[in-house]
This record gives structure tokens, sequence and C-alpha cells, in this order.
């Protein structure tokens, strides 16, 4: 007969009846606190082509989404690049795990396969890998319980703390204390049993004779304190008479036996009474913890696997939805999406530390904002009364919102998930509709309303670049291109960029590449209009644009500006409008003919382009050049769009040693001019421009000449940064196009020679 | 109170100007028109004091230049009535003769307040804000930088600007036309998706008002650009060199002996 676990050890029956009923009671709790929680994300409102929670979950529990689902809700993945957070998290997590199914297999052991069936399940080499499963776990979460409180309490990371009312880094002691409690408690309570076991065996053995031994066996109650049926029963008693162990696992359980050898010289009774106390403390703790959840931040426990497992992902990055034009004022007018993303967020910081906003010294921090939308959230009632508080000004400030750079940072390293921009743009939109723009902001927008530019320039002036150069670029309006040039307002008006835009022009001139441009025609993409919150001016600019679009005959659209590639290639085909088709039905004449529906019209960036003609050995390299350069990812190519290689394969393809700042490709950090920052003031209180600690972090490298981009705001931030830190000396921000036009080995002002066209 | 703001449309000096080839004016037809920039802070003036202290705001403008989105961006930004008066021609009626007719129109309002902007670019005969109240037979107070409701009922605070930045705070007794210079608070901004509301739903009324073209009193002779002033001398070299140079320069103009 192997050895099994024992049943309700040393617990009197009344203890168990008052435990079992406890348990319907601290389900209710849960189910209730977990009905309210859950009700309160549909306070929110429904997203255009929502299906309704119920059908969301069930499209959702799809084996291939599951299978995405895992690594991040189980093994908590999106931490990887963190590996302290990372051992923490599976520590406590699959501690946890493993000792609740520990738990629930025991509550099955004893309440099923005992009672109705007088067996076992944890018995023999089943029972030993219990015993020694449990043991590990526990010593598991009590590391990782330690790895937490080390952190949280003594290394006190910025990313932890908060300035904001209400938020403390003492949010989570109570839930980290009561899990360390339940897991010291199991511990006891299993070294006290052992403790106890020693005790009989002692007398046991003390005992003379078989008799003796019965009786002694008699007297320590051993009969009382197996439960289970006659036959086992008997076979345990005979057991331990013929001096076998009481628990016969217990070897398995080596912090329990450690323990037990701790206790074993109290007195037997004590060890009984003690026994009894810490099992009751262990099952209220556990009972409390258990109908606390929904109520504490150990509810993210349910609400950021359930946001990773619902999350929308039809949605490219680069397209910013709109459910409501007029942005949000209060919790209710966000989507339940969104008030399920406050929900999930676990207050971990990271948005923060990535956020240039932020680390700049702006009244910003990604995570407080969440939180506070989520605080707001528990507080408002699920049933409108009329009047719902808004989320402005007393709770999120203008100035907060306005020093987001929609650089999606924050959203891209959220662990769970969360939309930190999104959630940020809704809010925008309100202060926009409600005319409370920044003062430089303003300025921006009146200029676009009137203008198509932020410059306050005569559009007629948007083509003025073009005059200097050698040639005439063609006129996609009255001419057929193969790429329609949408240049953007930075490469048109801006003086510093101006020349640059003509060196890339000069290099597709030289390359044979078949572009044209709207000329006066083209207004500003809308990308960071967008983004700024002015949804009714974005589809104002939108409808312009598609109808010069419309009327140009192109195949292909290209741009240096990531900010226009990303609305161009992601938002366009979205907003009503017409589509910017290419040629039109039946006119395809360059042999593929027009494209099929809904593929829309192929938008490249510059750099994509050149890494082709590379490729194709159209683009060849005269000239190598053979410093040494760093990159830097704009946001709106890489993290948007997910655009990292080809501008690299560019710059080494030049013949330049390419070595990468520590911030780069996913990591790369903002200029500081996203998401209408570039026409703002900088607040008071700021610390270090986002582009100047970028800078800063290319002079670092070793051996580093040139700091090379690829967006034309890059270039003038950058080139502003270079001169605000002294280092113009020793820093060169360049264009990729220009470093391009340098290796070519033409200078166009004496060669006519023009490449081949490209078919 | 029921406040009526004049608005006017001005070329828009972003635009490259242009001279007609007798030389004696603008040429409209390549200009592009914008709301006066003093009327605009009449504006928000007018719906600052709505704000506060309730009313309506009617906007009087004479149908010209970009005329319409100007007052659909007024009723976006909270202004209740906006009247159109005809105006035939190329070319806007001088300050004078404009007054006569804006009058004309705001007489049957019924008005309380008349704000409009103390200066407009394409002004030649004066200013329109004087002229309006004279033809109005209404008290009158010109460079205004804000206006309160009054302590006694049927007067409003406003405050003037002197030369040398002196402010003077002043009670008028209404009904009152008042020369705006600056608002209280900057012209606010109006999204355009409240534009494009306007657009859909505000009405237009049209002013029975005739413009009449009254004595000519001035005509321009010559329009000219101004000659380029004198470029400024960039100063290249060493310290030394540069500093002597200024030393130069100052001697020149007798700055320094």
């Amino acid at each position: 007969m192997p050895s099994a676990r024992p049943i309700m050890w040393n617990v009197p029956h009344w203890a168990e009846i008052v435990m079992y009923l406890m348990i319907p009671l601290v389900l209710a709790v849960f189910t209730a606190g977990v009905v309210w929680r859950v009700r309160k994300w549909f306070i929110g409102r429904s997203e255009p082509g929502d299906e309704g929670f119920v059908k969301t979950l069930l499209n959702a529990v799809h084996p291939r989404r599951l299978v995405e689902w895992f690594p991040p809700a189980l093994f908590q993945s999106r931490l990887s690049p963190d590996v302290f957070s990372l051992i923490m998290h599976w520590a406590i997590f699959w501690g946890m795990v493993v000792l609740a199914i520990g738990t629930a297999l025991a509550t099955v052991d004893q309440d099923f396969t005992n009672l109705l069936l007088d067996k076992q399940i944890l018995s023999g080499g089943y029972y030993h890998l219990f015993e020694l499963a449990l043991d590990a776990f526990g010593v598991v979460l009590i590391v990782g319980l330690g790895m937490a409180a080390y952190r949280r309490y003594l290394v006190r990371p910025k990313r932890l703390e908060t300035t904001r009312k209400g938020i403390s880094l003492w949010d989570g002691f109570p839930f980290l204390t009561i899990l360390l409690l339940i897991a010291i408690t199991g511990f006891v309570l299993e070294g006290l049993r052992i403790a106890e076991g020693f005790h009989v065996e002692a007398q046991v053995a003390a005992a003379d004779g078989p008799e003796a031994k019965q009786l002694a066996i008699e007297r320590m109650g051993l009969r009382e304190r197996f439960r289970v049926g006659q036959e086992r029963w008997d076979v345990e008693l005979d057991r331990i008479a013929a001096g076998g162990p009481v628990f016969p696992a217990a070897a398995w359980a080596p912090v329990g036996y450690g323990l037990a050898e701790l206790f074993a010289p109290l007195p037997t009774a004590s060890i009984r009474l003690l026994h009894l106390a810490v099992w009751w403390l262990h099952a209220l703790l556990a009972f409390g913890l258990i109908a606390s959840i929904p109520f504490t931040k150990a509810f993210h426990l349910i609400s950021s696997p359930v946001n990773m497992l619902l999350r929308e992902r039809k949605t490219p990055p680069g397209r910013l939805p709109v459910v409501m034009e007029s942005g949000v004022s209060t919790v209710r007018d966000y989507t339940w999406r969104q008030l399920l993303q406050a929900d999930a967020c676990t207050w971990c910081g990271k948005c923060q530390e990535v956020c240039p906003g932020f680390n700049s010294g702006f009244p910003l921090s990604p995570r407080d904002l969440v939180q506070a939308v989520d605080s707001l959230l528990l507080r408002t009632p699920i049933k409108s009364n009329g009047q719902t508080a808004s989320l402005h000004d007393s709770l999120i400030k203008p100035e907060e919102l306005w020093a987001c750079c929609a650089c999606r940072a924050c959203e891209d390293v959220c662990p769970v998930f969360v939309e930190q921009p999104r959630l940020i743009i809704d809010l925008r939109r309100h202060l926009v509709d409600q005319g409370q723009v920044d003062e430089g902001l303003q300025d921006a927008l009146m200029n676009f309303q009137r203008y198509g530019n932020s410059f306050g320039q005569s559009p007629r002036k948007r083509p003025a670049w073009t005059k200097p150069l050698e040639f005439q670029l063609k006129d996609a309006r009255k001419e057929e291109v193969e790429y329609l040039w949408f240049v953007g307002d930075y490469a048109s008006y801006d003086q510093r960029v101006q020349d640059v835009t003509r060196t890339v022009a000069r290099v597709f001139h030289c390359l044979g590449v078949d572009v044209g441009i709207l000329y006066e025609k083209e207004q500003n993409a809308g990308n960071d209009v967008r983004r700024i919150g002015e949804e009714g001016l974005f589809s104002m600019l939108v409808e312009k644009n598609a109808k010069e679009l419309a009327g140009a005959k192109f195949r292909k659209l290209l741009t240096t500006d990531p900010h226009t590639f990303n609305t161009l290639k992601n938002e366009y085909e979205t907003n009503g409008g017409p589509h910017p088709s290419p040629l039109p039905e039946g006119e395809g004449t360059h042999g593929n003919g027009p494209l099929p529906d809904g593929e829309g019209t192929p938008v490249l960036h510059y750099t994509e382009l050149l890494d082709e003609l590379l490729g194709q050995g159209i683009l060849r390299i005269e000239r190598p050049l053979s410093f040494t350069v760093t990159y830097h990812d704009p946001c709106y190519l890489g993290r948007f769009n997910g655009i990292y290689e080809p501008p690299r394969r560019v710059l080494r393809a030049l013949g330049l040693r390419l070595i990468e700042m520590p911030r780069h490709g996913r990591n790369s950090f903002c200029c500081g001019a996203g998401g209408g920052r570039i026409w703002m003031k900088d607040t008071p209180g700021i610390e270090e421009r986002p582009a100047e600690s970028r800078v800063r972090e290319a002079l670092a490298l070793p051996g580093v000449e040139c700091l090379a981009v690829a967006c034309p705001k890059d270039l003038v931030m950058f080139q502003d940064a270079v001169k605000t830190v002294g280092a113009e000396e020793r820093l060169r921000v360049a264009d990729i196009g220009q470093l391009v036009y340098e290796t070519m080995g033409i200078s166009l002002e004496k060669s006519t020679e023009v490449g081949e066209p490209i078919a | 109170m029921n406040i009526v703001v004049v608005v006017r449309q001005v070329p828009d000096l972003i635009e490259p100007l242009e001279i007609v080839p007798t030389g004696d004016a603008l040429d409209l037809d390549t200009a592009s028109f914008i709301l006066n920039e003093s009327d605009d802070h009449a504006l928000e003036q007018a719906l600052l004091l709505k704000e506060a202290g309730g009313g309506s705001v009617t906007v009087v403008a004479l149908d010209f230049g970009d005329v319409d989105n100007t007052l659909y961006t007024a009723v976006a930004k909270g202004a209740d009535r906006i009247v159109k008066i005809a105006c035939d021609g190329d070319t806007p009626p001088a300050a004078r003769d404009s007054a006569a007719v804006y009058a004309e129109a705001i007489k049957p309002l019924e008005v309380e307040l008349v704000l409009v902007g103390v200066q407009a670019h394409d002004e030649l005969d004066g200013g329109l804000s004087p002229f309006l109240a004279a033809a109005l037979e209404l008290p009158y107070v010109g460079v205004i930088r804000g206006v309160k409701a009054g302590d006694a009922s049927g007067t409003i605070t406003a405050c003037k600007e002197f030369p040398g930045a002196v402010m003077a705070r002043m009670s008028v007794k209404l009904p009152a036309v008042l020369g705006i210079l600056g608002a209280d608070q900057p012209p606010r901004y109006v999204p355009v998706s409240r534009i494009r509301g306007a657009m859909k739903t505000a009405q237009f009324e049209e002013s029975a008002a005739t413009l009449a073209a009254g004595e000519l009193l001035l005509s321009v002779s010559r329009l000219y650009p101004p000659a380029p002033a004198t470029r400024a001398e960039m100063l290249s070299g060493s310290e030394e060199e540069i500093a002597g140079r200024i030393a130069e320069i100052l001697a020149e103009k007798g700055l320094v002996k």
C-alpha cells in the first residue's frame, strides 16, 4: 500500500464544515466583484463594427489566437527585455498557479475520490511529486515576492514612483503581503504536521511490544487523524505500529521537513493547537485573497490576460481609430476596449521609462494618465445618473495631454497591450473640440486650415524649392509618372530642409526614377494634425489631397517624410474621400494594369526605394564613404510601420560603418517633434529636450562622426540640438539622401547623363 | 446684451500683393482674402461678453471675399445670427461709404453694443469704427483692449490703451460703438468639424441695406512696393577684426567718439 496524502489532518469536523460553508461566500464575493469590474468596461461605447463582448470573446477563443495569447498572458513574454521583471513575474505567477492547482487537486482528492471512491489520486509516486512540486514552487513564490519587495521598497526605480495623489508605491503591498503569508503559513502547517508525526513515531518506538505500540497509536488519537476508509485506515495504522513513518512522503517536502525538525521540541499539544490556528489563518488568508482580487491591483490577473485576448488586432499601428470625432470627456466616451485597457494596466511604469515627454521633464507620465482613467472608471457608477465626472482639468491636465509626442514608444513597450497614445489623442480631440489648444498649436492649425501647411506660407510657394534644380520635375497632375512624390511640409517649406529635398530630387533624377510632384496642389497629408486631435481638419486635408491624387496619374506614392508616409499608407483609404487611386481602370500603361481592389496604392519611403535600386544595381556606389555613422529610426517609419532594415542596408552599402545607439529599432527614442510637439513651445521645467538627449546618445558612441536621419523633422530637430549641446564640430547630422548623393560621384551641374529608366 | 460685430475681409498679406497695370490699386483678382485681425478680436470680445452675461451676438459683413467662410466660422464659435450685405463690384467700398451701409444694416437690429476692429490694413480714408459710430449717432471709444460688464446697468467697462502702454478703464453708457484693438483673450480656435456643422445648419440673413457711392474724398495716385532697405552688413573674420569693424561703425554713426 503506497503512502497517500493525509486528509484534513488535525482539523476537527466542525472546522471542516465551517470552512466549506465559507467557500460559496468567498466565490460569491469574487464573482460579484468580477461582474462589477466587467460591467464597468461596458459603460464605454461600442466600436464601429463591434460584435459585442460575447461574440468577441467567442471569436477570440480560436486556436491561432490562443497560441498568440499564451506567451504574453501566461509567460509575460512582453517583459523579456527586463530580465529581473520577467523572472520576478514568472516566480510569483507560476508559484501562485502551481500552489493553486495543488490546492485544487487536494480538494478533488479529498472530496471526490476519497469520499466517494475511497481512493486517492495523491498517493505513491504522484504524491511524492506533488509534495516536491508544491514545496519547490512555494519557495519560488517566496523568492519572487522577495524580488518584488526588494525592487519596490529598496531599489525604488523611478518608474514605480509617482507624484499623483491616490496612487502609491504601497498599493501592491497588501496583495504581496497576503501572498507571502499564504506561502509561509503553508510551509508552517506542513512543518507542524510532520513534527507531530515525529512525536507519534517516537511514542511508538518507545512502546514495548505490539500491544503497547497499538496503545500508543490509540493514545495519539491517530485513528481519528486518518480520515480514510476502514481498509486503508487499518493498513496505515499497521504500518505505523510496525515502526514505519507517519508521513512516508515527508522527505519529499524538504522545506516542511526542515521546519518540522525546528518544531519537534514543542510539546504535542502545542503543536496540535498551533497547527489548527495556522490552518485557519492559512484558509482565511487564501479566502481573503480570492475575495479581494476584483477589488485590488490583483485584478490585473484577470483584466490583463482578457485584454490580451480581446485586443483589436486588425488595425495597423499607423491607423488611428476614430469613434468619437469630438473626443472623450468622460470615461463613458471611451470604447469598452479602451476602458478594459485602462483596467488591464499593471502600473509597471515601462511606458513612463521610455516616454520622451516624461524623460524631458514634461508633465506627462503615460502610466499615471492610464491610472487616472482607471481610477475614475472605478469611481463612476455603472448606471448613468446623467452626470459623469470629466476626465479633464483636475484629473488630467491639458499640459499633460499636449506633452505627448505620439511616438508610440509606450504602446510598443507595454506588457499588457495598452494603447496609451490613443487614450491621449481621444482626450486631445475633446480639448480641440472645445477650442482649448496650445497657443503654438493654434497658429499651426489655423495655418493648416487656411494654407494647407503649418508654416503659414502661401500654397503657391510650396514648389519654390524646385526652382534652383538643374532640371524640371514632372508635374504629376499633367503627365503620367511612376512615382508620385508627396513631398511634405518640412521638405518643401523649411529652408534648412529644402537643400536636402533638392539633393534627393537630384538622386532620383540621376538614377532615372520617373517621379513627379503635385506642385502647389499638395497640402499637408495630415498625419500630425490627426494626432493633435483635429479630426475635422484632418478629413479636410485628406479630401483636398485625395482629390488631387485622384486626378493625377501615377503608380506608386513616394515620400521622404515618415509622418506623411504613415498617414498615406495607413489612413488615406479609410477616410471616405476618394481613394488616392493609381491609374484609372484600363489605363494601366506599365504592364500590370490597375491594382486589385482593396490593395490600395503602394506607398514607399525613399529609403525603401533606394534600397530597391541598390538591389537592382541601378544605384551604384562610385565613391564609397568610409566614416562611422549611427542611424536614428524615425518613429513613424520604425515603430509605426516596421521599416528598420532598408535604411540600414543603404547606409552599409555606402561603405559606412554603422554602429547602433543603445536606443534603436523598436526602442528608438523620439526626437520630440511628433504628435504636434514641433509646433508647441517647451514648457517651463523642461530638463533635457528629447533631441538633445538623442544627440548626446549619438555622441557617446565611439568614433561616430555622423548622425544619419531619414526624416525632414529629424534633420531640423537634430541640427538644432547639435548646436544647443555645442557639438557642431563633432557630429554632422545628415540625411540618407545626402550621403547617397555623395557616393554617386556625380556633380549634376556638369553631368547630364541619366541612368536607365526603371521598368 | 444684444451685440453686433462688424467683420471685414482684407487682402491676405501672406500672398504676394500685385498692383494693377495702371499703378493705382491692388490687383484684387490675384489676392486672397482673410478676416481682418482686429475684427477677429472684436468677435472674440463679443463672444466673451455673451458667455459672461448672456445676450446674443450678430455678425454683420459685406458680401465680399471669403465672407461665407468667415461667417460660418463665427457661428461655429458661438455667434447667433449672421447678416450679409450685398456688395456689387470687385472692390470693397471705402471706410466712410461702408460705414453708412453698415449703419443702415445695424439700425433695425436694436443693438446695445457695436464692436468693430479699430483698424484694418486696407483702410485709406480713416478707420471704419468712428465713421460707424457717427453714422449710428452713438458714442464711440477706440483702441480698446478688453471689455467687461459695467458696474451699473446699461453700461459696460472698457479698457482703452494710450501711447506708452498707459491703460484707462472707463465706464461707457450703452448703446455705444467700440473700436477693438484686442479682446480679453486671443481669438479662440474653432475646429473644422464645427465650421462644417455650421455650414449645414446656419442661415444667412440678407440685409436690405444698399451701398451708395459717396462723394469721392480721396484718390490714390500711385501704389508701389517700398524700395528695398539697405541690406545688413555681415561681419566676418577674427574676433579682433570684427570688434574693430564694430568700433569703426559706431564711430561712423557718431555714436562713440
